[in-house]
């Protein structure tokens, strides 16, 4: 251990930390007082079925606030606590190596094993703070309203949550270490977070696979339910066991392999680039990079992510779509006996029909999620120039500033544009393979809808960075006030005297109502597309006028 | 030298808050000159060219590029100039052929034979990508944008950086044939060896003020050398203070260490009193020149004259 850098990695990723425990706490907080505002509260929760209570974890003693709780402990808590796992351990050897770093920190007189071990104790260490912050956030969260935590067992729900982000960090750990590529850790690592979420949550669903959901990790926050039984060590001791093996091949890797200096190498890339049966899907996908021009090449630099994040909801939305057709009946059932203030959640849609099904598994939480990705990265990409230095060259090019920045909008423009194309063929083909008889106008619709969202968060990255010129709050400044507006969107209105601030939220201006059923509203079309337009000449202006930097 | 400078700076300051990172510069360079920009660290070198380029805008004050106004006009001057930025980014995934292609589309084409040639000349390889590039060949490939289009201007920031001297020397001769051939160049650096090697006039910036703008040949003639003895015993500084042509004398030990100018003998004729071993003379730096002749400009600067410049020292 060294404890120098031991102590600059955890000073270098506080702040990332700090405003995610906020961003954790506002929500339930936003949540909780929501639900507890209600005067019929305890009496929903009691109607509700056992088989969701149990799939939940939500015990009848916990109330409204273990409800709003299992929602921190089994989706937005792990993806930020893990998230930060997975960024730190990949990073661990590889960012030191891909930012020049590692020339200086590798010539001192340390042990690479030494190294990593300070890295890797800095990654845990920042997961375990995080995990028991947020929970005593939830606890002050549930004080507020004068709620209490009677039958919540929050120890043993952060113990569960700490030790599935450790095995994500390990992951992230032992490909970076072994391999030197922090982009292909993350990936690789976010990609599996990812998979073992949507693995969790549907296949219990669909009967005679219940158990194969015990192979992903995620099932393992909430299976046993921890929040209302206590720690289930046995599981997390297999948990813990693999996490460690990963460890160790993180070790035996970094001692085997060169240290890279700065270089961008991706090995694994160039090969498949080279093979000519594979070459031209890769070149297509990951990018060859346009040089025609400013917008070409900002396109093109989007490119992969609009392509694997697009494939990605066309394929759950493909997958949803059948899955109703097998399960529609008995998701009828389960959901119809619940009250309306838990579909808040998923967007008061009505599970029982394939447009409130697919609306519920695709539209409220997959698809905004990677349309406002591709339109905040597509929006930072002005101010990325000048975070890379590549604004001293791009800028003395015979292009006016304004003109440099309108041409980075294009991409703002196309992305998300391109995510909804996706996410309608998805639905289109969805309807098409599982019979499920929607109306195309009304899959349009949601494809113009998801557009419409991408275009307003990318446009107001774009417009933060280019009036500061600082990329961290362009991307981390968007991201955050995503987090913010779905938990307002999803949690406000449940409780009708706080409904009305839900407006606030551009989530509501997306689908106040179900676009596969109403069609495209309008009146939220009008508003986004107006704000990003507005937000983009905004960033257009404010980097025309400023210094810039780097 | 008549016509309409290249390069005007009007009463430039820029300030960040507190901070006056160039303070009321003025400067005109002409076309067919090499302008030499020489300062240590931090004395407002790259913000003046920011400045000129419109990366940056200023305080107060004026910059004017080829007639133009640096603000209004920044595209049509950024149209016919070229700039190597200090510390050179460029986009790492992307090769050097397609980085010059994608600089060349924004520039409306430009001549690839030219381009070629001068590729072949430096001995840059353009099939890499920029991310796997040694700093050396990236360099070269930062110096084929600025020169692929044939600017009528020339901006180098700290342009040899990470160059082995081979390429240095067909560096400076392409820097010689641009000047000759009418356009003008204005190098930053604080390398001296190399601004004393291409360098028609030098301007010498400190904290901001520009001290005092040379030619190299007048700086020559001042001739001002240094000349170090070693004597058999310990010999006061003071021995040598009035001597004619001596403009600064120190002591340390039996070494005594001074600069003069001009002929050497009424020096000597004071050392040999003394028991001399050993007699060695060179050159003084420019950096030196410069702080000899103006120290009450840089001690009005707010620097103090005496302390070592951070400028590191090349060989005249």
């Amino acid at each position: 251990m060294l404890r120098s850098v031991y102590l600059k990695t955890l000073r270098d990723r506080w702040l990332g930390a700090a405003i995610g425990v906020v961003a954790l706490f506002l929500v339930a907080w936003m949540g909780i007082a929501a639900f507890s505002g209600m005067d019929d509260a305890a009496e929903f929760i009691e109607a509700m079925p056992e088989a969701y209570l149990s799939i939940t974890g939500i015990s009848s003693e916990g109330g409204v606030v273990g409800m709003m709780l299992s929602n921190m402990f089994n989706f937005m808590g792990p993806f930020v606590v893990a998230g930060l796992g997975v960024s730190m351990a990949a990073a661990a050897i590889a960012g030191e190596e891909v930012d020049g770093t590692m020339n200086v920190l590798g010539a001192a007189p340390r042990s690479r094993s030494r190294l990593l071990a300070s890295k890797a104790l800095a990654a845990a260490t920042v997961v375990v703070a995080t995990a028991i912050a947020a929970s005593l956030s939830y606890a002050l969260a549930a004080s507020l309203p004068g709620e209490d935590l009677t039958g919540v067992n929050l120890t043993a729900a952060t113990v569960h949550l700490v030790v599935v982000a450790l095995l994500f960090a390990a992951v992230a750990l032992a490909i970076g270490a072994a391999t030197g590529n922090r982009a292909m850790a993350s990936a690789v690592s976010v990609g599996l977070i990812v998979v073992s979420f949507f693995v969790a949550g549907i296949l219990p669903l669909v009967p005679g696979w219940e158990d194969v959901a015990k192979a992903s990790p995620w099932y393992w926050l909430n299976g046993p339910a921890p929040m209302l039984n206590g720690v289930d060590w046995a599981p997390l001791l297999v948990l813990l066991a693999i996490a460690g093996v990963l460890v160790a091949l993180a070790f035996v890797g970094v001692n085997r392999r060169d240290l890279g200096s700065g270089a961008v190498r991706a090995p694994l890339m160039d090969r498949l680039r080279a093979d000519p049966r594979l070459g031209r899907a890769v070149a297509l996908v990951s990018g060859a990079g346009s040089t025609r021009g400013i917008a070409a090449k900002a396109l093109t630099d989007v490119r992969a992510l609009v392509l694997i994040g697009g494939a990605f909801v066309a394929f759950q939305s493909l997958v949803v779509a059948v899955l109703f057709n097998a399960i529609g009946a008995d998701i009828g059932d389960l959901v119809s006996s619940m009250p309306d203030a838990i579909l808040a959640m998923i967007g008061f849609v009505d599970m029982s029909t394939p447009e409130g099904f697919l609306s519920g598994e695709v539209l409220s939480i997959v698809a905004p999620l990677v349309t406002i990705l591709v339109g905040v990265n597509a929006g930072a990409a002005l101010v990325g120039e000048e975070r890379r230095r590549t604004s001293s060259v791009l800028l003395v090019m015979p292009v006016s500033r304004a003109g440099v920045a309108w041409r980075k909008a294009v991409a703002v423009g196309i992305g998300p544009v391109v995510v909804g194309v996706f996410v309608a063929a998805g639905f289109a083909l969805g309807n098409a393979v599982g019979g499920l008889g929607m109306s195309y106008g009304g899959v349009l619709a949601a494809g113009v809808m998801v557009a419409a969202l991408g275009w307003f968060f990318g446009a107001l990255a774009f417009a933060i960075g280019g009036v500061t010129g600082r990329a961290q709050s362009a991307t981390a400044g968007t991201g955050g006030l995503a987090v913010l507006a779905w938990g307002a969107n999803a949690f406000l209105p449940v409780n009708p005297d706080y409904a009305s601030w839900a407006r606030l939220s551009p989530l509501h201006w997306y689908a106040h109502d179900n676009p596969l059923e109403s069609g495209v509203a309008w009146d939220g079309l009008a508003l986004l597309a107006g704000l990003a337009a507005v937000l983009v000449a905004v960033g257009v202006a404010g980097y025309a006028r400023r210094d810039l930097r780097g | 030298m008549t016509a309409t400078p290249s390069i005007e700076v009007d009463h430039l300051t820029k300030r960040y808050g507190d901070v006056t990172a160039v303070d009321d510069v003025s400067l005109a360079i002409h076309p067919g000159e090499i302008f030499g920009f020489l300062g240590p660290n931090g004395a407002g070198k790259s913000t003046t060219i920011r400045t000129l380029l419109d990366l940056i805008r200023p305080t107060s004050g004026e910059c004017r590029i080829l007639g133009l106004d640096s603000r209004r006009d920044a595209v049509e001057i950024h149209r016919r100039i070229g700039f190597l930025p200090a510390d050179l980014a460029l986009w790492p995934n992307l090769t050097g052929r397609q980085t010059l292609e994608y600089l060349a589309h924004l520039r409306g084409g430009v001549d690839w034979a030219w381009v070629d040639a001068l590729a072949e000349r430096l001995g840059a390889d353009l099939s890499p990508k920029v991310g796997e590039y040694s700093s050396g060949n990236r360099q070269k490939v930062g110096i084929l944008q600025a020169f692929m289009h044939r600017p009528d201007v020339v901006i180098l920031d700290e342009p040899i950086t990470g160059l082995d001297p081979l390429v240095q020397l067909e560096f400076h001769a392409l820097l010689r044939e641009t000047a000759d051939a009418g356009g003008t160049v204005f190098l930053s650096s604080h390398t001296i060896s190399e601004v004393e090697r291409v360098a028609d006039r030098v301007g010498f910036i400190r904290r901001g003020h520009l001290i005092a703008v040379e030619r190299m040949s007048e700086l020559h003639d001042k001739a001002l050398r240094r000349i170090t003895l070693e004597f058999a015993s310990p010999v006061p500084a003071d021995a040598f203070a009035g001597v004619e042509g001596v403009r600064e004398a120190s002591a340390e030990g039996v070494t005594v260490t001074a600069q003069y100018e001009g002929s050497m003998a009424p020096l000597l004729q004071v050392a040999t009193a003394h028991d001399v071993l050993s007699v060695s003379s060179a050159s003084v730096d420019l950096d030196e020149i410069f702080l000899a002749f103006y120290r009450d400009e840089v001690a009005a600067a707010g620097d103090d004259p005496d302390a070592p410049s951070h400028a590191p020292a090349g060989a005249a």
